[in-house]
């Protein structure tokens, strides 16, 4: 049975200028017909911009099309009266977990719905019990929403959609605000949904890693429908993604790897659906042959070279004060002396060296963005020192303008910091505070625009008109125009979509190479850690754990996994292997390095 | 910033917390009028001692209190200064060039200031042991009959509860938004009262942008949970009175008669 029936689906709306004057009409969604039976999981995909929110949007009669239509459980979407039915049937758990929270308990939001229903109080608490047992967060249904992770507010807003009992329900980039652990919940809940209650699930995301439980996959671009298919369908069509910029999840391309070199057979993959089935799938071949004795002499002389290569003696650089910024058993403690005081950081030591690429990896609330404030001033530790280049930033006669400015610091989603009318008036505010001429100010600025790959002709604009990409890209510039010497940012790709995440890590390497910028990234983004940092520390409960060159680090799978942090796929295959005996290197972390490792299959494979 | 406790709720289960919000309503109206009924230390004594017993029986930190208002020390303090220094009366206590204290003066801003005090403690009480949703929930249920002179009280309600909600939320990101200025080479402890002005454009833009953000997507969000307004809505927890609720109603009315006696009395 069909639940949604979208047929030839266009949206347009109009731009006008502030005088009302008529600017451009944009056409948001193009002929799309999609439709979704009961109990489907479905999901669609595309960059930021490309109308699947828009789409989205559609779905529950938030918005009305333009042409065509809509029928939602048998109910068409442009007829008025028949809207609360509709939004009913079809819930929708929105981007920004706190936006869409209407209460001030737990209990009191997953209210909200059920309330606005005309539903008596006593099955209102029936339906709150019920929803808030099916996503888990029971515990917490006397707690504020401002005391949640951004995994569990997402949770309560599924809650609250649930207690209305839907047939359907929308997830609208509901994962791109969330940290790795909140991802993994949230697509958890979806697919427990849908296999327990039978309820349809549309999946709107840009990570194609989270598509891979779909039933069917659309991938959208410029407001239209350019792909649908199974999900292994669409992993095939990489060209196309990338065009559309997406990227196939990381898994399929070492599956395409894999199944290219003849190292595993498509029939083999009829069962894999998660990492952990080609983590499984690829020991137990090599187990096989292991046993088996087919592994010749020569290829395991081959092998052993890899030992050789690990012991290698590491030029290690000499620690001196006077160099890069030092962390001297830091202690810091917020509301200090309140009753509610917490512990940020725990006794942590940490040299940050002039030119490095130093990652800064933990989970949510382990200390990671403490630490970077750190790093600038911005917090004075309750105990231990921070000396940058050698002197005490404590100290009463310290130029803390002159750290600022030396250390530029870019918070997690710079770009909501954006105030002036013009893109270069902003990018100017940061080297007119050193007390610098307007001038050379505007130099510096004009110099930062085009180290971030902006075009000239952005200056003018206000920075209201660009893209999520390129406004980050002015955040960034509005720090490098001060001349840094450090630059450490938090979760610098947090909400791009993934081709906007890769040019700007490109860029910030090319940084790094190019001017000697030191760069501290904060993330919890492992496969991009794996392949820019040089340098990784691990941070957990607000301690240091794990400090180290980024190849001796990441191997340490059991930890960093205790840790709390998602090993990206390829290492944690490379740990797997040496782990039922294979001998292959786990100290490589980049990707294409890893499929130099993997190669070494082909040759006990082939014979 | 973060430190502005002031409205927010503060989580424990205790006598007041379980009292029905009107209740509490009502009690800070009764208590904030009685203190401006008349000035005499007697009355203002047993206004200090109705309010240590309440702040007691809530279980809420005195410390967590007192930080909460901290902000408004100042605003206090300049209020007791104007008047310390405004009101004339005969006595002269104090004289120098165009200055000149008197009695009234000193008593006036004793007492302005006290009122100011006791007054912002007891109504922040009164947020500090009861849910915004329950505090709006007991406001429209108070003012339902303002409905029938189309006066939308259920709307206002709403956009109380919402604010109040959304208070830590922008508080939070007015402080990172501050930090993040200050990584920018801001410095707020520099410059006159006007060039200081002038440095909370690049804070207030930022904040102004992202609270018309998230009234949009918020007003989205409560579409798509089928809000429409008052009308056929039920409520998860409809307020009905308790006993302990008419035994503090009780309470509330021999405050009024003491504070009525003491008025004729002093």
């Amino acid at each position: 049975m069909k639940l949604i029936d979208i047929k030839n689906l266009t949206f347009e709306y109009f731009r006008r200028d502030a005088e009302g004057n008529l600017e451009e009409m944009i056409e948001a969604l193009r002929d799309v017909s999609i439709d979704v039976k009961q109990g489907e999981f479905v999901a669609i995909v595309g960059r930021n911009g490309s109308g699947k929110s828009t789409l989205a949007k559609h779905i529950n009669a938030l918005l009305i099309p333009s042409e065509g239509e809509i029928v939602v459980d048998g109910l068409d979407t442009a007829e008025e009266e028949l809207r609360l039915s509709i939004r009913k049937s079809a819930g929708m758990v929105f981007q920004n977990p706190d936006n869409q929270i209407v209460g001030n308990l737990v209990e009191e939001d997953v209210a909200f719905g059920p309330e606005n229903l005309g539903i008596p109080t006593a099955d209102i608490w029936n339906r709150v019990e019920e929803s808030l047992d099916t996503v888990e967060m029971q515990s917490y249904r006397q707690a504020s929403p401002n005391h949640l992770s951004g995994g569990q507010k997402q949770r309560v807003a599924i809650a609250g959609v649930l207690a209305m009992e839907p047939k359907c329900i929308i997830f609208d980039e509901a994962t791109s605000m969330l940290d790795p652990q909140g991802r993994e919940q949230i697509i958890f809940a979806a697919r427990q949904l849908q296999k327990r209650k039978n309820i349809t699930i549309l999946f709107i995301t840009h990570h194609m890693d989270e598509v891979i439980w779909a039933d069917r996959v659309f991938v959208m671009e410029e407001g239209a429908v350019v792909a649908q298919g199974t999900p292994k369908q669409i992993f095939e069509q990489r060209e196309l993604l990338e065009r559309c910029g997406l990227r196939i999840p990381v898994m399929y391309e070492y599956i395409n790897f894999l199944l290219g070199q003849g190292i595993i057979a498509a029939e083999e993959l009829q069962n894999v659906y998660g990492e952990e089935d080609l983590i499984a799938l690829i020991c137990h071949k090599v187990k096989r042959n292991l046993e088996n004795g087919q592994a010749s002499n020569e290829t395991k002389q081959l092998l052993n070279e890899s030992i050789y290569r690990k012991n290698e003696t590491e030029n290690k650089k000499s620690e001196t004060a006077r160099d890069g910024i030092l962390l001297n058993h830091v202690n810091y403690i917020y509301n200090h002396g309140f009753a509610n005081e917490t512990v940020g950081l725990r006794d942590v030591t940490l040299q940050i060296h002039k030119g490095e690429f130093v990652a800064i990896i933990g989970e949510t609330g382990s200390g990671k963005s403490t630490l970077m404030q750190h790093s600038n001033g911005l917090y004075l530790p309750t105990e231990g020192n921070v000396y940058f280049e050698g002197s005490d930033i404590a100290d009463r006669d310290f130029a803390m303008k002159n750290l600022r400015q030396k250390v530029g610091l870019v918070f997690q989603n710079p770009e909501n910091q954006l105030f002036a009318e013009t893109v270069e008036k902003d990018v100017c505010f940061g080297p007119e505070n050193m007390d610098i001429s307007r001038v050379e100010a505007q130099k510096r600025a004009y110099e930062a625009i085009r180290l971030v790959g902006l075009p000239d002709t952005i200056y003018d604009l206000s920075p209201l008109q660009l893209s999520g990409g390129q406004k980050r890209r002015v955040a960034i510039a509005g720090i490098l125009a001060m001349q840094p010497d450090y630059l450490v940012l938090d979760e610098p790709t947090a909400g791009l979509d993934p081709a906007s995440a890769i040019e700007l890590l490109d860029l910030l390497k090319e940084l790094q190479l190019k001017t000697g910028i030191t760069i501290v990234m904060v993330s919890h983004n492992l496969v991009e850690v794996a392949e820019y940092a040089d340098r990784v520390v691990v941070m957990s409960d607000g301690s240091k754990i794990l400090d180290g060159a980024t190849k001796d680090i990441l191997c340490q799978v059991g930890k960093l996994e205790q840790a709390g942090l998602l090993v990206p796929v390829g290492i944690k295959m490379l740990y797997s292997l040496k782990q039922v005996g294979f001998d292959v290197d786990v100290t490589k972390t980049k990707q294409m390095d890893i499929c130099g490792e993997l190669l070494k299959l082909k040759e006990i494979f082939s014979c | 910033m973060r430190d502005m406790t002031i409205g927010q709720f503060y989580n424990v289960d205790s006598v007041i917390h379980r009292l029905d919000p009107r209740v509490k309503i009502i009690f800070a109206l009764v208590y904030v009028t009685a203190l401006f009924l008349d000035k005499n230390p007697v009355l203002f004594g047993v206004a200090l001692a109705v309010l240590a017993l309440y702040i007691k029986l809530s279980e809420v930190p005195v410390k967590f209190i007192f930080r909460g208002v901290r902000a408004l020390y100042i605003f206090i303090l300049l209020t007791g200064l104007m008047n310390l220094l405004t009101v004339k009366g005969a006595n002269t206590i104090f004289e120098w060039q165009f200055i000149r204290i008197t009695e009234a003066g000193v008593s006036a801003a004793i007492y302005t200031s006290l009122r100011l005090f006791f007054m912002i403690i007891g109504s922040s009480m009164m947020t500090y042991t009861t849910t915004p949703n329950a505090l709006t929930d007991g406001l429209e249920k108070m003012l339902g009959w303002m409905k029938k002179c189309k006066v939308p009280v259920h709307e206002f309600a709403m956009i109380m509860s919402i604010a109040l909600r959304f208070v830590p939320v922008l508080v939070e990101e007015l402080d990172k938004i501050m930090k993040a200025q200050m990584a920018r080479g801001i410095d707020f402890k520099e410059g006159n009262l006007f060039v200081r002005m002038r440095k909370l454009v690049p804070i207030l833009i930022p904040l102004f942008v992202s609270a018309t953000k998230r009234s949009n997507e918020l007003a989205l969000a409560m579409d798509a949970r089928c809000y429409h307004g008052g009308e056929g809505r039920t409520k998860m927890k409809p307020l009905c009175y308790q006993r302990r609720d008419y035994i503090a109603y009780g309470l509330i009315f021999l405050y009024i008669i003491a504070v009525i006696v003491l008025t004729i009395l002093f």
